[in-house]
């Protein structure tokens, strides 16, 4: 069930309802949960053991490590990176197509399952269940609480990756006249529009970049699908991530922000504290920080920013293209580290937008690998955007619709929130019902979210 | 809240009184083969009904109306859709057009039953809102491209088929295709060319006169295992001479950027050599 559907309306109006009934106010926990379990089995019913698996098994973990964090926390983490392992590469392994996978059916059935959808996401949670509790020395929650915590449906598919010492502490009851509706719905709109308007019209030329059809473009169009595709898959996530925070606010859960205008960053070390912020702040506080951080001295230094940033590439597939992804920002971040310091002292607009630029650069052209994660067809792509193409019938992309499709994401980065907080304050509730209806009238062919593929 | 709804309710309001207003005055510009297929059937519904109907698929949608000398000829070939799908659509109509001619090239592709049931009543299936973003776009493309005059456009046809073939090496390509061409579609094409017979026999029915037509492809292709059977299935089916148009091109002077579609040069010797063709059938 995607968050772009009729049928997802529907649902989220009937849990909102049942969530708020004073006959099922005892109930509230449980209400999200079952609604999280019909959310996820909905279209997969078969998944639905795994992810019982995976949380009643972290669960079972959790209360062994709360007794001897030594023994069974590793456990705990492993059993949860073993599930992550297993069903993220296990095609790097096997053939996907072939008619049997294994003589014993349980097994074949296993080794046959697709992906699940957010298993990268509610592992995460897992691990950060397991390690937060166990270090606090909390008491154990309520399984009721530990389900809402890893499944709670707003972020179970694409995050934010949300800490179990944030989350866990506002399970508590909840009030309608408490909701902020205002603010949910601020959210929504922005997250719909930013899904529909932009990154599902943005798609439509950035379907180009795929392969075969990027063979047929001249340089030009190249470099501009390349900036598109940066722009998509920021209102894509952003998108995404804005309704989760808005449907956590109807009901009653504040969600971590998850983007800050990361295109306006003038280092890579500052992207990744606007991009994916969540996934950020888990990588440094369960595997950065663990590997010894900055402590250990440069060359650690270095290789703990290259392992986690490689880990970080791998996290989102298995192809070399994340891989390479990954460590080319690590790559990045190291290189830039011994000169942040002297950049950041100088004080200069002109100095600071070469740097904007070239972080965004370089940041747009890294998106080529996730675009294609075929490694061939990447440097295929890259060696095009360098060299006239030869093929007589390039398509006719519309650059006047791209960048009216693009220009939210631009205006947003050119911080034109400050001008609604200031002066045009007044005017905020019309932009507000232009972007929805925006949202309907010009959304584009349905897509399905970029970050559900991981 | 109450604001942002008001906000909506009339721009949606705007929206859906312009789109009545305009009907499809403005034609949008079209990001993908898909909206450019649901355009050109809307243009073909919104305008008078035409005397010659051009159905098929991709190979087709490239003879452009333009190429040819009838100004009451449409095409209504399907990007990435089968020609049973634009004869299933012109053959509902009421009456139907005088001539349709349909391409027996690619009969591997089923029925878009969405668009047939879409298109079914004949009317022109515009959307209830205007795309405000789309509509502006499209008017200054408008205004900024002026749609060349008839004679323009005819000397600039003319200028591009006195140029030499296309020198592109098309290798990599045709590789590809041979390979995509590669498997048996015995099946689909024997039950698309059931539904031709069923479609030829209702909007002959209806005082049409039903053409089929084969595009030329590229040697080593047309020696491909998929378009041999096509061809055999379909032969097969239709046996008759006076079921084909046929058109005599100069095969030496065309060329297939992709390895499969004719260029844009070849597209325009192709629909001229067929205007003769239609133009004898008037003798036939």
């Amino acid at each position: 069930m995607t968050f772009t559907s009729w049928q997802f309306g529907v649902f989220a109006a009937i849990v909102f309802v049942l969530y708020y009934l004073p006959a099922l106010k005892a109930f509230q926990v449980q209400v999200l949960v079952a609604a999280s379990l019909f959310f996820y089995g909905y279209g997969q019913p078969e998944l639905l053991p795994l992810l019982a698996v995976a949380v009643l098994g972290t669960y079972l973990l959790l209360a062994l490590a709360l007794e001897n964090r030594r023994l069974w926390l590793p456990i705990g983490i492993a059993f949860n990176l073993a599930l992550l392992a297993f069903f993220k590469y296990k095609f790097l392994f096997l053939d996907a197509h072939a008619p049997q996978l294994s003589s014993i059916a349980p097994i074949d059935f296993l080794l046959k399952l697709p992906l699940p959808v957010g298993i990268s996401f509610f592992v995460f949670h897992n691990i950060s269940l397991l390690v937060d509790l166990t270090r606090q020395k909390a008491g154990r929650p309520t399984l009721t609480a530990v389900f809402l915590y890893i499944i709670f449906f707003p972020q179970l598919v694409s995050g934010p990756i949300t800490r179990a010492e944030n989350f866990l502490p506002q399970i508590k009851p909840k009030y309608l006249a408490d909701v902020a509706f205002i603010d949910a719905a601020k959210w929504i709109v922005s997250g719909y529009f930013f899904k529909l308007y932009v990154a599902n019209n943005l798609n439509e030329f950035t379907s180009y970049m795929d392969f075969p059809h990027y063979e047929t473009l001249q340089p030009t169009d190249r470099w501009l699908l390349v900036i598109l595709y940066g722009y998509q898959i920021y209102a894509d996530f952003f998108g995404y991530t804005a309704i989760a925070i808005g449907l956590g606010l109807l009901f009653g859960y504040r969600l971590p922000i998850n983007f800050n205008l990361p295109y306006i960053s003038a280092s890579f070390s500052e992207f990744w504290t606007r991009w994916h912020i969540s996934l950020s702040n888990w990588l440094r506080t369960y595997l950065y920080i663990p590997l010894g951080g900055n402590r250990y001295g440069t060359f650690r230094t270095y290789l703990n920013l290259m392992i986690v940033m490689g880990l970080g590439g791998l996290w989102h597939g298995a192809a070399l293209s994340y891989l390479l992804w990954g460590s080319l920002h690590g790559l990045l971040l190291v290189i830039e580290r011994p000169l942040l310091g002297r950049l950041n002292k100088i004080d200069s607009t002109v100095l600071r937008m070469m740097r904007i630029a070239l972080v965004f650069f370089c940041v747009t052209m890294l998106w080529i690998f996730f675009k294609l994660p075929n490694f061939d067809h990447a440097l295929d792509y890259i060696s095009g955007m360098f060299m006239p193409g030869k093929n007589p019938n390039p398509p006719k992309l519309f650059y006047a619709l791209a960048l009216l499709y693009a220009l939210p994401v631009i205006l947003q980065h050119l911080r034109f929130d400050l001008l609604m907080e200031g002066r045009l304050k007044k005017w905020e509730p019309y932009l507000y019902g232009l972007m929805l209806a925006l949202s309907y009238l010009e959304a584009g062919p349905e897509t399905s979210f970029i970050y559900f593929q991981f | 809240m109450a604001r942002c709804g008001i906000a909506a309710a009339l721009l949606l309001l705007a929206c859906r009184l312009a789109a009545a207003w305009l009907g499809g005055g403005l034609e949008m510009p079209a990001t993908t083969t898909g909206d450019g297929s649901l355009y050109t059937l809307n243009r073909y519904f919104a305008g008078p009904r035409p005397d010659i109907v051009l159905v098929g698929s991709s190979l087709t949608f490239r003879l452009n109306e333009a190429y040819f000398a009838s100004p009451s000829l449409r095409n209504i070939a399907l990007a990435g859709g089968s020609p049973v799908t634009g004869l299933a659509i012109v053959a509902h109509q009421a009456p139907p057009p005088k001539i349709i001619l349909v391409e027996t090239n690619v009969l591997s592709r089923p029925v878009d039953e969405t668009v047939v049931e879409r298109y079914a009543t004949g009317a022109s299936a515009e959307p209830k809102f205007l795309r405000p973003i789309r509509a502006l776009v499209a008017a200054a493309e408008n205004f900024a491209h002026e749609p060349p005059s008839r004679d323009q456009l005819q000397a600039e046809l003319d200028r591009l088929v006195a140029e030499q073939p296309s020198s592109f090496d098309n290798n990599v390509y045709l590789a590809r295709v041979l390979r995509e061409q590669d498997e048996d579609p015995s099946a689909i094409v024997r039950a698309n060319v059931e539904r031709l017979k069923e479609l030829m026999a209702l909007a002959e029915q209806k005082g049409a006169r039903v053409l089929l037509f084969e595009l030329p492809e590229l040697p080593e292709v047309e020696r491909a295992r998929a378009v041999g059977i096509t061809r055999a299935i379909v032969h097969a089916a239709f046996p008759n001479d006076d079921r084909w148009i046929h058109v005599d091109v100069p095969r030496e002077q065309l060329r297939w950027a992709d390895a499969f579609h004719l260029d844009e040069r070849s597209a325009v010797i192709f629909a001229r050599a067929m205007d003769k063709s239609i133009a004898a059938l008037g003798a036939r």
